[in-house]
């Protein structure tokens, strides 16, 4: 078993990694002090992936939008009965979610922690689909379709997506469309399982209270050694231009909402990363509250406290951006814009710089000390092929005004941008 | 029982209550002004902590205060407004990293504390009036925030449930006041209900955090001891216990999915073992995946996509809230109802009771890893005039019998069914 502790002098905390023999990637943090621990095991697939291969494939297979989601949600039932009822006798809160390019299953405890990993290594290992549990799960997963058709801020992010890429499957909806999941067959979750739940495709992040060795000798007995898989995405045919500025839509809303992005150039995973760090930074300097935009389109009553910004960032996307409330969003899409292009001009004032990297670095530090942070963190940094979760600290207090002038000159411009909103009826 | 955090009075219906804990990397303070809804000053209350963390006499300028709290390692500085039983609470928080990260050795904590006290009690008054213009911007989104709670309708649909059960008593009171009576708020009005509050409002402050927790009292106890108090003793009416006949009412609007939300009274309540009987209760009809709502109402008769319930002691409700289509709303009533029935004739498994027991001091158990938690765990019980901790509360949970369950789910009423669905003739069945 090849393992390595990994410390971090300025937090003065420490963690394991290790590669088990199954091919599995195990990172354990045992963090002092604390009552819960949180588990995740994840793999490196997510609504994005609808066109793939492996090396014994001629060609590239494609599935339905939406199987990722789907197949999350099957894996919780086998043939002894699901997951959650199992979990039941522990105590322990479980669940799991899909993203643009992830899948987790989860759970934090207090108690019987155990009993409840056994639980989490054991159902993820284990597919189970029948033609009558697939037909049932479809209706289930159309009700939450449904639900998030009603919710505008779900709404106006897929508008977002829709409008900044044309081909990219990051524009698709990640639980898919009533019709797309109809075609998915217990074949074809099968065929998906086989290749994205390869363990060398996935980890196990455990943090908070636990014993290491509870995990290991779990993993050895439950675990069984796999062959590597590699699997080969189809990058999209994706132009380097917006499908479209402008996408609005009607919903029951009392005042308009809205999501502004930019359409970032996306490189390799780590390269996503560190510029999400700096977008973070860009997105505070260009309109967060300490920077005299935010104030003047405050004092205009063009935002108000719903205004917020974060950087969506994952295997082929990256976009940083803002949503809100506003009664005129394209005045706030225009202010944007055109702050963007000023600083630019003029470039970033050396200052703001200082305030905004020591504001991001307060809160990236906030992180290392909640358990479920921690987890995500370690899976986080490990896709995305960073050498370990503290470097990103590093990365936010290294970085320099080069760094950012660079970044907002390659990707924070008009003609890469879009605002989508959600007007009331 | 051992008491789970320390609180010292700093003056007249004033307290300072502190969790130190090593293991968190921040310190957070909060300071909270209590006072009782009432419909027509609810609104110009709530705009106060907004209008306070615009700035203060010494940080007048909002994008200078917000460009120290950067310098403060992004120190959060936030105005909230909540609700507690027949309470509203107006809050001013401050949270920062401790000082041990700061690059450059500032005395983070120190400073966060004087500021969130310059902010509560130096604010921007001149001759009786907020400025202006602050007043103008945080009114109209005090009325957008009012009028944006139909956006999100799992939360719109609760909220009108329980409005519909409460009319009449301050429970019912929008936390936010109305529309009508935040647009009436003017510079003039903010600054008098600024000073009613400091002056009537119990106030209450709490510190969670790695930091130490005695120079932030003394900030405070230096600070409030020039304010000027009369607060004001409010004893609240006894919560409804039973229900009369059901009351419906259904609402259309334009949704795909539609929300069903049952009301109902515990029955009486005379001690907090009726009350964790109840909670229990709650988490094994509708608060977990194992729980009986999910398990049948979902799983085995797919009349909903979520189906959940939950107890609330400060207004004396329980709820269980549901979205589903329209065509499955009497099934989906008479199978919520059904399995309330069940638990009141003790039918349902040992080991569900178990589980949810498991479940719920489970996750007591994880209260103490979170600032947030702790601090929401502390007021709580300072609302409820007690002080135990989270695993006090789990041996009162765990010492629950099925007996006092099956009771507990027999003691509810229905009180009001609340039916939100698409537009006559729209909707999506």
């Amino acid at each position: 078993m090849n393992e390595a502790i990994i410390k971090s002098p300025v937090l003065g905390e420490q963690y394991t990694q290790i590669k088990h023999p199954s091919g599995l990637t195990v990172l354990l943090c045992p963090m002092s002090g604390f009552s819960s621990a949180y588990a995740l095991f994840a793999a490196k697939v997510g609504s994005i992936d609808t066109t793939f291969k492996t090396p014994g494939e001629d060609d590239f297979v494609e599935v339905p939008p939406g199987i990722a989601h789907f197949l999350e949600h099957k894996m919780f039932e086998n043939e002894e009965g699901d997951a959650f009822q199992k979990y039941a006798a522990t105590g322990a809160s479980a669940n799991a979610y899909t993203s643009f390019d992830r899948t987790a299953y989860l759970f934090s405890c207090s108690d019987n922690f155990p009993q409840a990993m056994e639980i989490l290594l054991d159902f993820v290992s284990r597919p189970y689909f029948t033609p009558e549990s697939v037909q049932k799960e479809q209706g289930i997963i159309g009700q939450e379709i449904q639900m998030y058709d009603d919710s505008p801020s779900w709404q106006t992010m897929v508008g977002l997506l829709e409008s900044l890429y044309h081909n990219n499957p990051v524009r698709l909806d990640i639980a898919g469309t009533v019709e797309s999941i109809s075609e998915i067959t217990a074949d074809l979750l099968y065929r998906c399982y086989h290749t994205f739940y390869n363990l060398s495709n996935m980890v196990l992040a455990v943090a908070g209270s636990f014993d290491p060795q509870v995990v290991l000798d779990l993993c050895d007995k439950i675990l069984k050694p796999q062959e590597e898989v590699e699997i080969q995405w189809r990058r999209a045919d994706e132009p380097r231009e917006v499908a479209a500025h402008r996408k609005a839509k009607a919903l029951s809303v009392s005042v308009p909402m809205f999501q502004i992005g930019f359409k970032g150039e996306a490189g390799d995973t780590l390269q996503n990363l560190k510029a999400q760090v700096m977008d973070e930074i860009l997105l505070e300097i260009l309109c967060g509250e300490s920077s005299p935009l935010y104030r003047r389109l405050y004092d205009q009553g063009l935002i108000n406290a719903t205004f917020e910004y974060e950087v969506l960032a994952g295997r082929d996307y990256l976009v940083p951006m803002y949503g809100g409330e506003s009664r005129d969003p394209d005045a706030v899409y225009d202010a944007i814009c055109r702050e963007a292009e000023r600083l630019c001009k003029e470039g970033i004032p050396a200052d703001a710089f200082d305030w905004c990297r020591k504001a991001t670095y307060g809160r990236y530090v906030g992180m290392y000390s909640r358990v479920d942070a921690v987890a995500s963190l370690l899976v986080l940094t490990h896709f995305s092929g960073l050498e370990n979760m503290y470097e990103l600290l590093d990365l936010v207090r290294d970085l320099t005004l080069e760094d950012l002038t660079d970044r907002l000159g390659r990707d924070f411009q008009p003609r890469y941008s879009a605002v989508s909103i959600v007007e009331p009826v | 029982m051992s008491e789970y955090f320390k609180r010292t009075p700093l003056g007249e219906e004033i307290f300072f209550s502190s969790v130190r804990d090593p293991k968190f990397k921040h310190n957070s303070i909060t300071v909270n002004f209590l006072i009782p809804l009432e419909e027509e000053k609810a609104a110009g209350r709530a705009v106060i902590p907004f209008l306070l963390c615009r700035g203060s006499r010494q940080h007048p300028d909002f994008t200078q205060l917000e460009q120290t709290l950067c310098r403060l390692y992004g120190a959060d500085l936030d105005g909230d407004v909540s609700q507690y039983g027949e309470y509203q609470i107006l809050s001013c928080s401050i949270s920062s990293v401790d000082d041990r990260f700061a690059l450059d050795g500032e005395a983070i904590t120190d400073r966060c504390a004087r500021l969130l006290g310059e902010i509560v009690l130096d604010p921007r008054i001149e001759d009786g009036a907020f400025p202006e213009e602050e007043v103008r911007l945080e009114r109209q989104n005090l009325m957008d925030t009012i009028e944006a709670e139909v956006n999100e309708k799992r939360t719109y649909a609760i909220n009108q449930c329980r409005r519909e059960m409460s009319r009449g008593t301050r429970l019912a009171v929008n936390k936010y006041g109305t529309v009508k009576a935040a647009g009436a708020i003017t510079p003039q009005s903010a600054a008098r209900d600024y000073r009613e509050l400091t002056s009537a409002a119990r106030v209450e402050i709490i510190f969670v955090g790695c930091g130490d927790p005695e120079p932030v009292r003394q900030v405070f106890e230096g600070l409030f001891a020039g304010i000027r108090r009369q607060p004001v003793r409010h004893a609240p009416q006894p919560l409804a216990e039973q229900a009369g006949d059901p009351r419906r009412k259904v609402e259309h609007m334009d949704v795909v999915q539609s929300k069903l939300v049952l009301g109902m009274r515990p029955g009486a309540l005379p001690d907090k073992r009726a009350i964790d009987a109840v909670r229990l209760m709650a988490y094994l009809y509708g608060g977990a995946p194992f729980a009986l709502l999910f398990q049948n109402v979902r799983e085995k008769m797919s009349l909903c996509y979520y189906c959940a319930a939950r107890f609330d002691p400060s207004a004396g409700i329980l709820m269980v809230d549901t979205g589903l289509e329209q065509s499955k709303r009497q099934q989906a009533e008479t199978a919520i109802l059904d399995q309330l029935g069940a638990i009141a004739r003790g039918d349902f498994e040992a080991e569900t009771l178990e589980a949810a027991k498991l479940a719920y001091t489970n996750s007591l158990g994880s209260v103490g890893d979170s600032l947030g938690a702790v601090e929401n765990w502390c007021m709580t019980r300072i609302l409820e005039g007690a002080n135990y901790s989270p695993e006090d509360e789990a041996a009162d949970i765990r010492a629950i019998t099925a007996r006092e369950v099956a009771q507990a789910a027999g003691r509810a009423t229905l009180d009001t069914v609340y039916f939100l669905t698409g537009k006559e003739g729209t909707s999506h069945e």
